[in-house]
């Protein structure tokens, strides 16, 4: 098996600088060369003896499963990992082994081994899985569940009445079934869920002296050991990765500062009130971290602004390629949450540093958890009229 | 069942016609179906029958001779709309400038001056409690009070063939022509047409002079 | 011929193919089965509390309070009113000429002419046809859907959500900005203390009633204003008011209210009342700031680390920029109050803890800016902003703000915006050079003036050329100002559209109106205790729709599949699976952190409770630092001086408070020698706005002769001859109103009030039933905003000034008109 997993990691490593689609051009090619070997690979990772093979997966999700009627029931069919989990439609699976490769990464990270670890990671392995069966409009579970082969009859009039809707629209099955082969995550505990879900919780192998985006607001600290938190970076933000160790990583954050207390507060750009980072005051003041260039004063409020660059630690996780997924995600949440009460103004109707001033004054009836809270603000900032001359 | 076999004689079909029509004509506007129908020459007929009634004390030649030269100017799609929207004026809104076509609006004591009747009260209840007694219930494509005139001339329609003379004069006596000269008065007043102050004179003429009749028969 | 004879003849004459069918048919017992008439309590809410029904004979019968609910309202008293009112709109209606002609109808009938019935599909494809031809003709800049309102309670049925969504699917529209409550205040207050604060939550009244030594209600009346909510109320704010008035009486806290009226709040509390002068607030603080500089009151310190701009402004104070000093003898001319008097008062201020709360009404003024931005001024010279029952709020008055929030999700709302990924069916963005958004209250000058060009908070807004309006749940002949500019403005749009559930005036300004159920004729969910969020309310059925009338969700599903897109509209849910779907997702968002049981139980158990919250202050954060917690405003602090707002350029808004003289003002200011009173048309005691006024019994607890009160001081009362419960006349050169005289003194000379929300009924000359659509036609019910400008408050906000408003009134001598306000349209003949 060893050879599988170092071809995979090696096909694994450069994810970073390709793209899906060249990814699977070498899978392609691979596949070519190895036609024979690859194949029989390819067979032996969809069985469930395969799956269950990492301890992680038997431990939790195999004696999960067991519990449900998806293992035993009276007509003696039984649902076994790969039916689920791996797509049916031949271009879909290797997609989807090509995604799986992050698992087995996760395998050698031992990012699961524990069941606090598992626990902890299970609504973001979960959402990433039913965002697969929403792609698939639950294709898997249709493979046996049809719903021009249902019996309305034999349903309840409710069951009946929803099922029948469900058919009409083909609809995806987990939209409404989630949780029923294995237990349902805790959705309250862990921060933004559906946004991690989305934008996913960083990349993997990352790299010294690209830039990044925060997906989460994120602790900073002294150095890359220590515990003692040195401020935060807000989501959203964009770092240069300075220096790799262990599960730390040192970045860079450009920006601007007022010239105002402790100087602690690093903003987007000149002028503008876009938070990039709080550092506290001790990490503020301590030498090395904050570097300070030309300044100049902001006719708009007469406060004198600094250009910094801060050189701190922070986690290596939450730290991801793109910023388009946290703006998508920012923008839905804005037009639907900001909607309840009164129409959302467009985001380019205020000005960057009007947009606080509006977004904290009508946030009280609004549901968002402090990281979402800071996205959208920023979201609405970074396409304000400021940016998009298009307003008016 | 033997009652109805009973009651169910051709003069009470007779009565029961009339009930149903002015009931069919107060529970909606006219439209060109029923408009054809009011001006065929079997209706004439009817009109000019029903004009014999030798109990009408008013004089129905007039009323008469008014509902045909209304129906008879009815004669483009526009006119049935204006007589649409004196309908609408006069028995879908409000209450001050409407002849509202409810009993409650009537029977309770000086209901007009006061004009704070709710919908759906009292004598809705109770001819929701007749109907009930009697296996009826309001069409759901008529989603009015119970104590519409309509639901009531078509009740009395519906009684014409089903109970004794008796019975019927008590009812009409209490819940239709004890509000009806009311409704008329009303509705003559602020109707802007002459179509339904005619139908309203007709459906009053036709109440007394049978009430005269339910009276003359014990 | 006898009588046998003649009705056997009616038979003869087979007149019996009667194509109608009867309005009665056999009760199948069957059907019936299950539709139970008597029942248990239901719960359910409104903006008037939250209450528990009771039917008999499948009618609402009974209305209690709902248990949690400790300081109901006597309001809901008019519910009963409010579902069997005789002025339902009871099946959809077209105004006849617009049914004939279209957008080519003649709309100077407007206001009070011939409907006829139309089943629901011909009044859709008629809405719809309208929506296609505005968009054909003119693009999204010719409609006009975003001028919305306050709606009823519940999540899934919000009227406004239902109608963009709908309208939205089938095209673009012009959309508002702000609102006619607080306009200038939220547009205001982010420069100032960075955020609208009018909206936020405030300091929790337990730490006010623990700390505050001095309360100051400018402008202020929370007992009256706090018995209605957004969400379903439950009046918690009451039990702290309660608590006050006991302070008060032991002298623990001295309640200061400043207001040219003693109201209802003051009587309650049994405090202190400073009359000022109507419009002259600004005048009054500037004299106090001038007493607190002088006199090194203020808190140095707190303006130094925590504000910008106070050097700029100290100048104005001491009349060094504009050569006036804002002496409190300089306010005392303005104001009407003693310059001893403003001295102490800037002494009490700065001594102990003082808690200002504003009020809204001194916003919706001319310059309203104004007043919101020196009280802040004047809470940051006092240095207490960010303490516990100090500092400056302006929302205590509303929606349970001040009681402590429990800190649970909220249910969420049926999407008023298009899901993502769909298209209208009309997706032009073309706005031909005007904008797309307008300050709420600026839509009537657009329709006068389309293509012309004003500023609005530092931009420039170009008007719409608006040819079609579509209202739901919103009675903008209510809210709006200057009924008579409203009708020449209404006689330019070619088609009018409103779902409402009675006919207001609105309605029948209209072209096709849209009978919507009652909140009380359909399933809902919703927060209960407003800003407190206590707790999730089910919203229980009582009784089916009335007559035609279709639930929100239904008239808009109906829309849209004749748009082909009800799918799309509903996601394929139900009312039913909406309201599950809400409960779940707010379930889901509270795990781990409250309780909250399946949704069977809690439909069956009616709500589900949250429980406390824990007392909060506002602004301590940015006071522990404001570096980590700047402000929302451009600097991050207090703003004195916005630099931001002086390089606008506005004459009317400079770069720091100013007083500046009303275009209309009483005790002696412009146009007081020809219309000597100041009229105020604040939040009424008894309804929402306009929501409950057409309930009659209710309505008739409070009005005299059948019209809606007008508040007048015995002094002036009399000078006119007129007693309590005389028919006055009130006008200006805008208008006239018919009201009934309530002669008191908690309302000094120069000042009389008719709240807002009392129902437009013009009458003919005469009191002549026709001719209501006419200009200048008077008013039968007392509807202030007959007599209001329709003017903004300034280049920055440019939100209602209704409050800059000055009549006269006389007894009223002609022959009393009947009230046409509650009846629907008038018939009129042509």
């Amino acid at each position: 098996m060893k050879w599988f997993i170092n071809t995979w990691r090696t096909l694994n490593q450069p994810a970073k600088y390709l793209t899906l689609g060249t990814i699977s051009l070498s899978a392609f090619l691979m596949g070519i060369i190895f036609w024979g070997g690859f194949n029989t690979a390819l067979e032996m990772t969809n069985t469930e003896e395969f799956c269950i093979s990492c301890h992680s997966m038997e431990s939790k999700p195999y004696q999960e499963l067991q519990q449900t009627v998806h293992w035993s029931n009276h007509s003696g069919v039984r649902a076994t990992c790969p039916d689920c989990h791996v797509p049916h439609n031949w271009s879909r699976k290797i997609g989807r082994k090509i995604e799986a490769s992050h698992d087995m990464w996760g395998w050698l990270m031992q990012t699961v081994n524990t069941e606090e670890k598992f626990e902890s990671k299970r609504l973001e392995m979960a959402s990433r899985e039913w965002k697969r069966f929403d792609r698939d409009n639950s294709l898997a579970c249709k493979n046996c569940h049809n719903y021009d082969s249902m019996k309305w009859d034999d349903m309840s009039k409710l069951a009946q009445k929803q099922m029948k809707r469900a058919a009409e629209i083909d609809q995806s099955c987990v939209d409404c079934h989630k949780g029923i082969a294995h237990k349902l995550p805790d959705m309250g505990t862990s921060r933004a869920p559906e946004l991690i879900a989305q934008v996913g919780s960083g990349e993997t192998g990352l790299v010294v002296g690209a830039q990044y985006f925060t997906a989460l607001t994120k602790p900073l600290y002294f150095n890359q050991k220590t515990d003692v938190e040195a401020g935060t970076l807000n989501i959203a933000t964009k770092v240069t990765v300075l220096e790799i160790n262990g599960s730390r990583v040192l970045v860079g954050i450009n920006g601007w500062r007022k010239k105002i207390g402790a100087g602690r507060v690093i903003y987007f750009d000149f002028g503008l009130n876009i938070l990039s980072a709080q550092l506290s005051k001790d990490a503020a003041l301590e030498e090395g971290v904050m570097n300070v260039f030309e300044q100049k004063e902001d006719p708009m409020t007469g406060l004198t602004w600094q250009r910094v660059e801060a050189k701190i630690w922070t986690d290596a996780d939450y730290l991801i390629n793109d910023l388009q997924p946290l703006w998508d995600y920012a923008r839905t949440t804005y037009t639907r949450s900001c909607s309840v009460c009164h129409t959302q103004p467009a985001e380019a109707h205020f000005d960057a540093n009007s947009w606080p001033g509006m977004f904290k004054g009508m946030i009280a009836f609004v549901n968002m958890d402090q990281d979402t809270q800071a996205l959208v603000q920023k979201y609405l900032q970074e396409h304000s009229s400021t940016f998009d001359k298009s307003a008016h | 069942m033997n009652d109805k076999i009973l009651y169910n004689t051709p003069m009470n079909q007779g009565r029961s016609m009339v009930y149903k029509l002015l009931s069919s004509l107060f529970a909606k506007e006219l439209d060109q179906q029923l408009l054809q129908e009011l001006t065929a020459s079997q209706a004439q007929a009817f009109f000019a029958q029903l004009a014999s009634d030798p109990l009408l004390s008013q004089d129905i030649e007039t009323i008469n001779s008014e509902l045909n030269s209304t129906l008879t100017s009815v004669n483009t799609d526009h006119a049935l709309l204006e007589l649409a929207a004196d309908y609408c004026g006069l028995f879908l809104v409000g209450t001050k400038h409407s002849a509202s076509p409810y009993a409650s609006f009537y029977l309770n004591d000086n209901a007009v001056a006061k004009d704070d009747v709710l919908l759906f009260g009292e004598q809705h209840q109770q001819m929701q409690t007749y109907l009930k007694q009697n296996q009826l219930t309001v069409q759901s494509e008529f989603p009015e009070p119970s104590d519409h005139i309509a639901v009531i001339l078509a009740y009395v329609a519906h009684q014409a063939c089903a109970c004794d003379d008796s019975a019927q004069l008590s009812f009409i006596r209490q819940y239709l022509h004890a509000w009806l000269p009311r409704f008329v008065d009303r509705l003559t007043s602020v109707d802007t047409g002459q179509f339904y102050s005619a139908i309203a004179h007709l459906t009053l003429a036709w109440v007394e002079s049978d009430c005269e009749g339910l009276k003359g028969a014990q | 011929m006898n009588r046998r004879h003649f009705l056997k003849g009616l038979v003869a004459t087979s007149y019996v193919g009667l194509s109608s069918t009867s309005v009665l048919a056999p009760f199948n017992a069957l059907a019936a089965a299950g539709t139970k008439a008597n029942d248990d309590w239901l719960t359910t809410g409104s903006h008037f509390g939250a209450f528990k029904m009771k039917r008999k004979n499948g009618v609402i019968d009974q209305v209690i309070p709902f248990e949690l609910d400790k300081y109901p309202t006597d309001m809901i008293n008019g519910v009963k009113g409010l579902v069997y009112n005789p002025s339902r709109v009871r099946y959809p209606m077209v105004r006849l000429d617009f049914l004939l002609k279209g957008h080519k109808s003649d709309t100077s009938q407007r206001g009070d002419f011939r409907f006829v019935r139309v089943t629901w599909d011909k009044a859709l494809t008629l809405f719809k046809d309208s929506l296609d031809e505005v968009q054909t003709q003119y693009g999204p800049s010719g409609l006009h859907a975003g001028q919305t309102g306050w709606r009823a309670t519940g999540q899934l049925h919000s009227s406004t959500s239902h109608m963009q969504r709908a309208v939205g699917m089938h095209g673009n529209f012009v959309k508002k900005i702000g609102d006619y409550s607080t306009g200038a205040g939220q547009t205001i207050l982010p420069y100032i203390l960075g955020s609208t604060e009018v909206y936020a939550q405030g300091t929790s009244w337990p730490l006010i009633l623990e700390q505050s030594k001095t309360i100051i209600l400018w402008s202020n009346d929370p007992y009256k204003n706090l018995q209605v909510g957004w969400n379903a109320e439950t009046h918690e704010s009451f039990a702290y008011l309660a608590e006050l008035k006991e302070k008060v009486k032991q002298g623990k806290i001295r309640v200061i209210s400043i207001d040219p009226v003693v109201t209802k709040t003051q009587k309650y509390l049994g405090c202190e009342q400073l009359y000022v002068n109507p419009q002259t607030d600004v005048a009054l603080m500037l004299g106090i700031a001038h007493e607190m500089i002088t006199s090194k009151l203020h808190d140095e310190k707190f303006i130094e680390g925590y504000s910008l701009g106070f050097d700029r402004f100290v100048p104005y104070i001491l009349g060094e920029s504009d050569s006036v000093a804002k002496t409190p003898e300089w306010a005392s001319k303005i104001t009407g109050v003693s310059p001893e008097i403003i001295r102490d008062l800037a002494k009490v201020m700065t001594k102990g803890r003082t808690q200002i709360m504003m009020g809204w009404c001194i916003q919706r003024q001319q310059h309203g800016e104004q007043p919101y931005w020196m009280a802040a001024v004047l809470a940051t010279m006092i240095g207490q902003i960010g303490l516990p029952g100090g500092g400056i709020s302006y929302g205590h008055h509303y929606s349970s703000i001040g009681v402590p929030s429990s800190g649970a999700a909220a249910p969420g709302a049926f999407p008023r915006n298009l899901d993502e990924g769909q298209k209208p069916l009309f997706d032009s963005n073309d706005f031909k050079g005007a904008s797309s958004t307008i300050p709420i209250a600026r839509w009537i000058d657009a329709i006068l003036e389309p293509g012309k060009t004003i500023d609005a908070n530092g931009a420039k807004v170009t008007y719409p050329d608006i040819k079609m309006m579509v209202f739901s749940g919103n009675n903008p002949w209510s809210h709006h100002q200057d009924r008579n500019k409203m009708k020449q403005a209404f006689q330019k749009l070619e088609c009018v559209v409103t779902v409402d559930i009675n006919w207001t005036a609105t309605c029948r300004f209209s072209d096709i109106v849209l009978p919507a159920c009652t909140t009380f004729e359909r399933n809902d969910i919703d927060v209960y205790g407003s800003y407190a969020n206590r707790g999730v309310l089910a919203m229980q059925k009582m009784v089916e729709p009335l007559f035609d009338s279709l639930s929100d969700f239904d008239i808009f599903t109906r829309f849209a599949k004749i748009m082909g897109k009800e799918t799309e509209y509903t996601r394929g849910m139900s009312e039913f699976d909406w309201i599950k779907k809400l409960y779940n997702d707010c379930k889901a968002d509270n795990a781990g952190k409250f309780d909250m049981p399946n949704f069977d139980t809690f439909w069956k158990q009616g709500y589900v409770h949250f429980g406390e919250g824990q007392p909060w202050t506002r602004h301590a954060d940015f006071r522990d630092d404001p570096e980590m917690n700047p402000l929302g405003t451009p600097s991050g602090l207090i703003e004195i001086f916005s630099r931001k707002i002086a390089q606008f350029n506005y004459d009317d808004c400079p770069g720091h408070p100013t007083w500046i003289e009303k275009s209309e003002r009483s005790h002696g200011g412009p146009g007081s020698d020809k219309y000597p009173m100041w009229m105020q048309s604040c939040h009424p005691d008894k309804r929402l706005h306009s929501q409950m006024c057409e309930s009659q019994q209710y309505r008739e607890t409070y009005t005299v002769q059948g019209r809606e009160p007008v508040y007048l001081n015995p002094t002036d009362a009399k000078q006119r001859g007129i007693k309590d419960g005389d028919v006055v006349r009130v006008f200006n050169d805008r208008g006239q109103l018919l009201a009934g005289a309530v002669v008191s003194d908690s309302f000094p000379t120069g000042v009389i009030r008719i709240h807002e929300g009392a129902w437009y009924g013009p009458v003919g000359k005469d009191g002549a039933k026709q001719g209501g659509s006419e200009i200048g036609a008077l008013c039968s019910y007392g509807d202030p905003n007959t007599l209001t400008q329709d003017i903004g408050t300034s280049k920055l906000a440019q939100a209602c000034s209704a409050y800059t408003c000055l009549v006269d009134f006389e007894k009223y001598q002609g022959k009393l008109p009947d009230v046409s306000s509650f009846n629907g349209p008038i018939e009129t003949q042509l």
